[in-house]
């Protein structure tokens, strides 16, 4: 139940030149021109969405032969209670912000490096990528092995560099584990927010930069008052989407922690996972799900508003 | 013109559904006429063969029933298996562990195989392998390896320090242990021994059993209420002590699982390594030559019992093939196969017609040891209790890793464990 399923369904006004409408009803034949892309909308994103909103509201339980019965706000009261689950979103907090932040200020170095006149840039542009190419649970598993107590090759350099004396247990630590796989999040979506922010770059105006530059403008100040102004839009848009994908991330840190050690990296949706599929609490995980859904949306609504206000004023 | 776009439309309508459909319904053959799927978590390579070949001859010798081997994994088996019973497809015959049958049985996945396997089975499986799998009256599966706790030690260390090698008649005591741990011990080279201990609730719990320690009170109503009294906290008491007291016991291996330490032990960084019976068979494959080794053979408390986990075949509730299913339960639990199976996996049958095989009666590899220590598994209170699993991946994992870890007190960690432990235990209560 992710939010990126839930892609609004095409209305009909998005059905591009509007002839003048007979009146009462919409045009029939944009409606039945919207009937083939409408139906696999409602069947497979819209359908689950619904049942998995409904399920939040049942003692739905795994087990054959269990009746389940319909309990109202039953497991969100008992979610308000639920010490252990808020404790799982302040850690998802963490991630998603810190992760979100750390990506946007190592892709936006990587793409201002990437935007100048280097040599073998088609190179770079190219390695930058890799990431991108590359599933989350192989991603999981080759940090695994950077991350390996005994035999992992970061703790071989930092041994050699003389910058530890005994080899770290970096994803079993209780310190340790949640930053460990913020730095995997962040080398995991650093190649689109440095692609994205790449092509915004490249729309920002020559002109510009030559007009702030011959008024004496220095390189930090061409960055703030220039470049930053034009990349708005974009910036906006490209924290606003890893914030929603940080938020629900799960195969990356399933691999690697399994919410472990004693749930210091246990994110919301591992959380959720583990109840409705290691527990069998299939309504009370949908109540998670769309507490979820509803605080990312809070907290997306409130910094978009903000963003957009300052955009205007 | 709107006539084509309707047309187009109920064509692609159509096509949606039928694709719809073909998801949803696969196929139309009746699931009875389908061969019975064997999900196998067998993963050494001889246990893997031991398992087609006995499938194979079960197929030659009942082609009306077929067989067919699913290879499955431990890692995930049980997540996989919860989608599987819910989506109604569920593989026949279900291979598993005793610990994790409690919770399916409370959600009706497993078939009560009470009235199905014939009599020279019942009686050959010791009791307290059938109790491990009985669970509120329903026999939802068939005991077939178990695994009792032992240590292994490097053989020319013990030598070296001139202590007492123990045997089955004379096992260590727990003091004794500690004792000629610190012997052993050499500091800033040497560690007397490694418990590896990232994933030990389970094993905490069987050992525990050796002061009495059961965990869990079950009152007569099935209410169930966890319980860290003195009996319970001994045995992880002595642990930690051996990590934080003594010295004797490595920190380095309390993150680890279970053949971790394995390098270390080949290196004489540690001088005994804890683990199951099977870990023999890792040390035989991989230790440099000349490496000697030597089993222990369990330690002793209050008594030498330890906790009995043992690895099962179930039959799903909904497979259209019970009676079937259960015939080949039967045949791969008759002795000659148990033993086949108990050799594959280096562990132990729970027939007492396949303890007596030579083949596991030789000093070769200790099986001798091994099989000695059967006598002293005991079937666990916790394998009754339907939220042992979550109470031990939510509440005693954590718990015990920080307790380990000499993060909180054994009083916090008897705390977390009893009054953590009942807010799940009450989750459970309706059934």
């Amino acid at each position: 139940m992710t939010l990126t399923e839930a892609s609004p369904p095409p209305t009909g006004r998005a059905a591009a030149p509007r002839p003048p409408r007979p009146r009462g009803g919409p045009d029939r034949s944009a409606l039945s021109l919207m009937i083939p892309a409408l139906v696999p909308v409602v069947l497979f994103s819209v359908a689950p969405l619904v049942y998995g909103i409904y399920l939040a509201f049942t003692d739905a339980r795994a087990g054959i032969g269990i009746e389940t019965s319909f309990v109202f706000f039953d497991n969100f009261a008992h979610l308000l209670a639920d010490g252990e689950f808020w404790l799982s979103f302040r850690i998802g907090l963490i991630w998603a912000v810190s992760v979100t932040a750390l990506q946007f200020a190592a892709g936006m170095g990587l793409a201002l490096l990437l935007n100048q006149d280097l040599r073998l840039r088609w190179l770079a542009r190219t390695l930058a990528m890799i990431p991108w190419a590359m599933p989350p649970v192989i991603i999981g598993l080759m940090w695994k092995l950077v991350y390996h107590p005994e035999a992992g090759i970061l703790n071989a350099t930092l041994m050699d560099l003389g910058i530890i004396s005994e080899n770290l247990d970096w994803l079993n630590d209780f310190a340790l584990a949640l930053p460990a796989i913020i730095a995997v999040g962040v080398w995991t979506g650093m190649p689109q927010t440095t692609i994205v922010l790449l092509a915004g770059l490249q729309n920002v105006s020559k002109e510009l930069h030559e007009a702030a530059e011959m008024d004496g403008a220095g390189v930090w100040r061409r960055f703030t008052q220039v470049t930053l102004p034009q990349l708005r839009t974009v910036i906006i848009a490209i924290t606003s989407l890893n914030f929603v994908w940080n938020m629900n991330e799960f195969a990356l840190v399933y691999v690697l922690t399994q919410g472990g050690p004693g749930g210091q990296t246990r994110l919301p949706m591992l959380y959720a996972y583990e109840e409705a599929f290691r527990y069998g609490f299939f309504g009370y995980a949908s109540a998670m799900g769309v507490a979820i859904v509803i605080v990312v949306l809070a907290v997306l609504g409130l910094y978009l508003r903000r963003q957009l206000k300052e955009a205007e004023a | 013109m709107r006539t084509r776009a309707a047309k187009r439309t109920r064509a692609t309508a159509a096509a949606a559904l039928g694709t719809v459909l073909l998801l949803s319904g696969c196929s139309g053959t009746d699931p009875a006429d389908e061969p019975m799927r064997y999900l196998s978590l067998a993963w050494q390579t001889q246990s893997v063969e031991a398992n087609k070949r006995l499938v194979e001859e079960w197929n030659e010798a009942n082609p009306d029933r077929p067989v067919q081997y699913v290879q499955g994994s431990w890692d995930n088996v049980n997540d996989q298996l919860v989608t599987a019973f819910e989506g109604g497809d569920p593989p026949d015959i279900i291979h598993n562990e005793s610990p994790a049958l409690t919770s399916f049985q409370y959600r009706n996945y497993l078939a009560d195989l009470s009235g199905d396997l014939p009599e020279s089975l019942r009686s050959d499986i010791k009791d307290e392998a059938w109790q491990t799998v009985t669970i509120d009256g329903e026999v939802v599966g068939v005991p077939l390896l178990q695994e009792p706790q032992v240590l292994i030690a490097n053989a020319d260390i013990l030598k070296e320090a001139g202590v007492r090698i123990p045997t089955s008649e004379k096992p260590w005591t727990w003091d004794e242990f500690a004792e000629i741990s610190k012997e052993l011990t050499v500091p800033g080279e040497r560690h007397a021994v490694a418990w590896p201990l990232d994933n030990a609730v389970n094993r905490m719990l069987n050992l525990s059993l050796n002061y009495g320690g059961t965990f869990f009170d079950i009152g007569a109503d099935h209410k169930v209420t966890v319980k860290v009294g003195d009996e319970e906290r001994e045995v992880v008491r002595r642990i930690h002590d051996q990590l934080y007291k003594d010295g004797t016991a490595a920190r380095a291996a309390v993150g680890m699982t279970a053949s971790d330490p394995l390098p270390g032990f080949y290196a004489g960084k540690y001088a005994m390594v804890q683990g199951g019976v099977y870990t023999r068979q890792q040390v035989t494959e991989q230790a440099p030559d000349g490496f000697e080794w030597v089993m222990l053979p369990p330690l002793v408390g209050d008594s030498a019992a330890q906790g009995a986990t043992s690895q099962t075949l179930s039959v799903a509730a909904e497979s259209p093939h019970r009676e079937d299913a259960a015939d080949f339960i039967s045949f791969l639990a008759e002795p000659e196969n148990q033993v086949d199976l108990a050799l594959g996996d280096w562990l132990l049958p729970t027939s007492q017609e396949a303890l007596k095989a030579p083949e596991l009666t030789t000093a070769k590899n200790q099986w001798d040891v091994a099989t000695a220590a059967s006598d002293n598994l005991e079937p666990a209170p916790y394998l009754q209790v339907a939220g042992f699993d979550e109470w031990k991946t939510r509440v005693a994992q954590p718990a015990l890793q920080e307790y380990f870890g000499n993060r909180i007190s054994i009083d916090e960690l008897a705390r977390r464990l009893e009054e953590d432990g009942n807010v799940v235990m009450a989750r459970y209560e309706t059934k």
